[in-house]
C-alpha cells in the first residue's frame, strides 16, 4: 500500500507540478520521504542506461532518446535534465503503474557525477556511460579525482560500462571491471602533435602518476596517452570515429557509418559516438542509427542561431567554469574560414549557486581567437574586467577587443557590424540575457 | 632576476599559473629584467638563484607525490625563508611544510617539518568558499576562494583574518600562514591577479628597499577586484 500511494502522490505532484511549470525534483523529492527505498522497490525493464561524466551528458542522453525511439522503444528518460536522486525518483515513479512496474522498455538516466553514488544505490544501471572527466564547476566540485573517488562509489560490478577509452582518467574506472565496452578516436586529421591547453590534465598517469606521453591529441589531454613507466595506456576501441571532415560537416564511424553534423564540433562528434555505442549494444544497427543522428539538430536549445540587422549569428551554450567547454566553442569560431566577430559574456558564474570565482578564466585558451579571421572580440557581462585582464595575457592585438559591463551596450556595438557572422558564448546563466535582447 | 614556478605541471589545479605571470609582468613594468624558470618533479632547482617562488594547489593524491620528491629541498627551502626572499604557496601546497598529513584513508605521509603544523584530510565533503580575507599589511581585504578537504592544527603566525570563508580548521578564524616572506595560503587559483594590492605588496618585497613598483598597468585588475569585494560583501550582508 506505501508502494501504491508514494507513486501515487508522485505522480499527483508531477502533474500538478506541470500545470504550473514547475520543478521536476521536488515530486521524487517528497517520494524519497515517504518511502526512502522507493526506487528499489519498483520493478525495471530490461535495459537501465545511465549517462554521467563532466561534459556532454544531457546532449548524449537527448540523441539516444531520439534514436532508441525512433526505432519503436518506448523510452522514460529524465528530458527535464533533474539529475540528481530526487529528479530521478520522479522520472521513473512517473514512467511507473501504480502497481510499481516501469511502462516503458528502456530506463535512461542523466546522472549528476557526485549524486550517482545515491541513486545507483538503489537503481542500478546495466549500462553506464561515462563521457569525460574534467575540469569542471571546481568551486563545488572540487576537482577531477575528487569527482572520479565520489563517482567510483556509484560502480557495481553487475554493470556493463561503456567508457571514453580517450579519457585517460575515465578509462582508469576499467580497473577491476569485467564487462567494459569502448569508445573513442582513432587518429584523426584534426589532431595535433603538440598539447594545445594552457594546462595538461594528461601529463600523468592516473594509475601510477608517473610521466604520460601521446602518440596524438584529439583536444586538450584527450587522445591516444601512454604511461612511461606503469604500462597503463589508451585501450582499443569498439565503437570508433574514424574519419572526421569538420569543415564538410562529416564524421565516419566504424570505417563505415557516415553522418552529417548540424554542428561541427568534435565535442559533438564525441556525444554521437557514445549515443551511437549505446544504439548498437540495446541491437539498432548501426546504418540506422547514422541515418537517425545526421543533421539532427539538439532539441535542448543549447545552440541557438539568430540575426541581428545583416548579420548572423550562433549562441553557443558552454558551461561557465568549464574551460574544455569553452575551448570548443572558441575552436569553432577560429576554425570558420570566414570573418566573424566573438563576443564572451560573463555575467553570473552560475544559475544555480552564487560565486564570483572567475579562476577558470585563466583555464581556458582564448589565444585560440588569435587568428586573422576572427577581427573582433566584446567582452561583456559583470566580470569583462576579468576577462579584460586575461586577454591582456594573450597576444591578440589590443584594438580587436572591446569591453562592455552593460549586455544592452554590448549588443548595440553588434548591431553596428555590417554582414558579419558572430559566435556568442557564454553560459546557461547568461544566454537568456543576450537572447531577450534580439 | 629570477622567477621559479615549482611543480608547474602537477600542482596547478585553479589557474595558479597566472600568479608567476602577474608577478612577471609587475616586475617587467617595474624596470627589472625577469625570466622564468618552469620546474618539475626530478629536477633539481637551486632556490638561492631566485627572487621569487611559487607552487599552486593539487589534488591530494598529486600533491602527496610532490612531497616525495619535495623533500630534497627541506634544508634550501629554509634557508631561502630564512634570508627573507620571497615564497608564495596557495591552495594544499603549502600543507607540505608542515609535520604530518594525514590523508583520507588514514595513511600518514611526513611532511618537511619547516612548521610543527599538522594536517588531517578527508573524502566525505569537499569544503569550497568564496573569501574575503583581511591582512594586517593591506588596508584593502584580500578576495579569492578556498577549495579544500582538510583542516590545519598548529598554525599560530597566521596571516589573514576571516571574514568570509573557511579558516586554518573549523574552529579557527584565521587563515594561512606567515614566516618573514613566505606565504601559504589555501586560497586557490590567481591570487595576486585578483588582488592587484597583494600583488604590489608582494611586488615590494621581492624589489626590496628603495625600487618603486610600477602599478600603472593593473587598470581593470583594480576594477575587477571591487567588483569582486562587491558582488561578495552584497552576498555577505544579505
Amino acid at each position: 500500500m506505501k508502494l501504491f500511494f508514494t507513486i501515487l502522490i508522485c505522480k499527483l505532484l508531477r502533474f500538478f507540478g506541470g500545470l504550473i511549470g514547475k520543478g521536476s525534483s521536488l515530486p521524487g523529492q517528497i517520494a524519497l520521504k515517504l518511502c526512502p527505498d522507493i526506487l528499489s522497490r519498483i520493478s525495471l525493464p530490461e535495459y537501465i542506461i545511465a549517462v554521467t561524466g563532466s561534459n556532454g551528458k544531457t546532449s548524449t542522453v537527448e540523441m539516444i532518446a531520439h534514436i532508441l525511439t525512433t526505432n519503436g522503444y518506448s523510452v522514460a528518460w529524465n528530458k527535464e535534465g533533474s539529475n540528481q536522486i530526487e529528479g530521478v525518483t520522479t522520472l521513473i515513479l512517473g514512467a511507473s503503474s501504480l502497481k510499481g512496474k516501469v511502462k516503458a522498455d528502456i530506463v535512461l538516466i542523466e546522472s549528476d557525477e557526485r549524486f550517482a553514488q545515491y541513486t545507483f544505490k538503489y537503481i542500478t544501471p546495466t549500462h553506464y556511460v561515462i563521457t569525460n572527466l574534467y575540469r569542471d564547476q571546481l568551486t563545488r566540485n572540487g576537482h577531477p579525482e575528487w569527482v572520479f573517488e565520489a563517482l567510483s562509489h556509484s560502480i557495481y560490478p553487475a554493470t556493463q560500462l561503456i567508457l571514453n577509452a580517450d579519457d585517460p582518467l575515465v578509462s582508469l574506472f576499467a580497473e577491476n571491471m569485467e564487462d567494459v565496452i569502448w569508445f573513442g578516436a582513432d587518429e584523426l586529421s584534426t589532431d595535433v602533435k603538440q598539447l594545445r591547453s594552457v594546462y595538461n590534465d594528461g601529463a600523468y598517469c592516473p594509475r601510477c602518476k608517473k610521466s604520460m606521453k601521446y602518440s596524438t591529441y584529439h583536444y586538450n589531454h584527450i587522445g591516444h596517452y601512454y604511461c612511461t613507466s606503469c604500462g597503463y595506456k589508451r585501450h582499443d576501441t569498439d565503437y570508433t570515429i574514424t574519419s572526421v571532415d569538420l569543415e564538410a560537416g562529416e564524421a565516419v564511424i566504424n570505417g563505415k557509418d557516415k553522418i552529417s553534423l548540424a554542428l561541427k564540433s568534435l565535442y559533438n562528434i564525441y556525444n554521437i559516438l557514445a549515443a551511437y555505442t549505446v544504439a548498437s549494444i540495446v541491437g539498432i544497427d548501426g546504418e540506422k542509427i547514422a541515418a537517425d543522428m545526421s543533421n539532427y539538430v539538439m532539441k535542448n536549445g543549447r545552440v541557438v542561431t539568430f540575426d541581428i540587422g545583416t548579420n548572423k549569428g550562433m549562441l553557443l551554450t558552454s558551461k561557465h567554469e568549464n574551460s574544455i567547454s569553452y575551448d570548443q566553442s572558441l575552436s569553432m569560431a577560429a576554425n570558420d574560414k570566414n570573418d566573424c566577430c566573438v563576443m564572451i559574456i560573463v555575467d553570473a558564474v552560475s544559475r544555480k549557486y552564487f560565486t564570483s570565482d572567475v579562476s577558470w578564466l585563466w583555464d581556458i585558451d582564448f589565444e585560440k581567437l588569435d587568428t586573422p579571421n576572427v577581427h573582433k572580440i566584446i567582452l561583456a557581462g559583470k566580470y569583462c574586467n576579468d576577462l579584460a585582464v586575461r586577454f591582456s595575457y594573450t597576444d591578440i592585438p589590443e584594438e580587436r577587443i572591446a569591453i562592455f559591463e552593460d549586455i544592452d551596450k554590448a549588443y548595440d556595438a553588434l548591431s553596428k557590424e555590417n554582414n558579419e557572422f558572430i559566435y556568442v558564448i557564454t553560459c546557461f546563466s547568461d544566454k537568456n540575457k543576450f537572447l531577450s535582447l534580439l | 632576476m629570477k622567477i621559479l614556478h615549482l611543480y608547474y605541471d602537477i600542482m596547478n589545479l585553479y589557474g595558479d599559473y597566472a600568479n608567476v605571470s602577474a608577478m612577471q609582468r609587475i616586475l617587467e613594468k617595474s624596470g627589472e629584467d625577469c625570466t622564468v624558470d618552469r620546474l618539475s618533479l626530478g629536477d633539481n632547482a637551486v632556490l638561492s638563484d631566485y627572487s621569487f617562488i611559487f607552487i599552486g594547489s593539487g589534488t591530494e593524491r598529486n600533491r602527496n607525490v610532490v612531497m616525495d620528491d619535495f623533500h630534497k629541498y627541506k634544508v634550501a627551502l629554509k634557508d631561502y625563508i630564512n634570508s627573507g626572499k620571497v615564497l608564495l604557496m596557495t591552495g594544499n601546497s603549502f600543507e607540505m611544510l608542515g609535520s604530518l598529513i594525514t590523508d583520507a584513508k588514514g595513511e600518514k605521509h611526513e611532511g618537511l617539518g619547516i612548521f610543527n603544523f599538522t594536517v588531517t584530510e578527508q573524502s566525505k565533503t569537499r569544503n569550497t568558499s568564496d573569501a574575503i580575507f583581511k591582512a594586517e599589511f593591506s588596508d584593502k581585504p584580500l578576495v579569492g576562494f578556498v577549495n579544500k578537504c582538510s583542516e590545519i592544527e598548529g598554525i599560530t603566525d597566521t596571516i589573514f583574518e576571516v571574514v568570509m570563508g573557511l579558516g586554518n580548521n573549523a574552529d579557527d578564524k584565521h587563515e594561512g600562514i606567515r614566516l618573514n616572506n613566505f606565504f601559504g595560503t589555501h586560497l586557490t587559483g590567481p591570487v595576486l591577479m585578483k588582488n592587484p594590492f597583494f600583488l604590489e605588496y608582494m611586488a615590494s618585497l621581492v624589489l626590496g628597499d628603495g625600487k618603486s613598483v610600477n602599478t600603472r598597468h593593473l587598470g581593470f585588475e583594480k576594477s575587477g577586484y571591487d567588483v569582486t569585494l562587491s558582488e561578495l560583501t552584497k552576498r555577505l550582508n544579505s
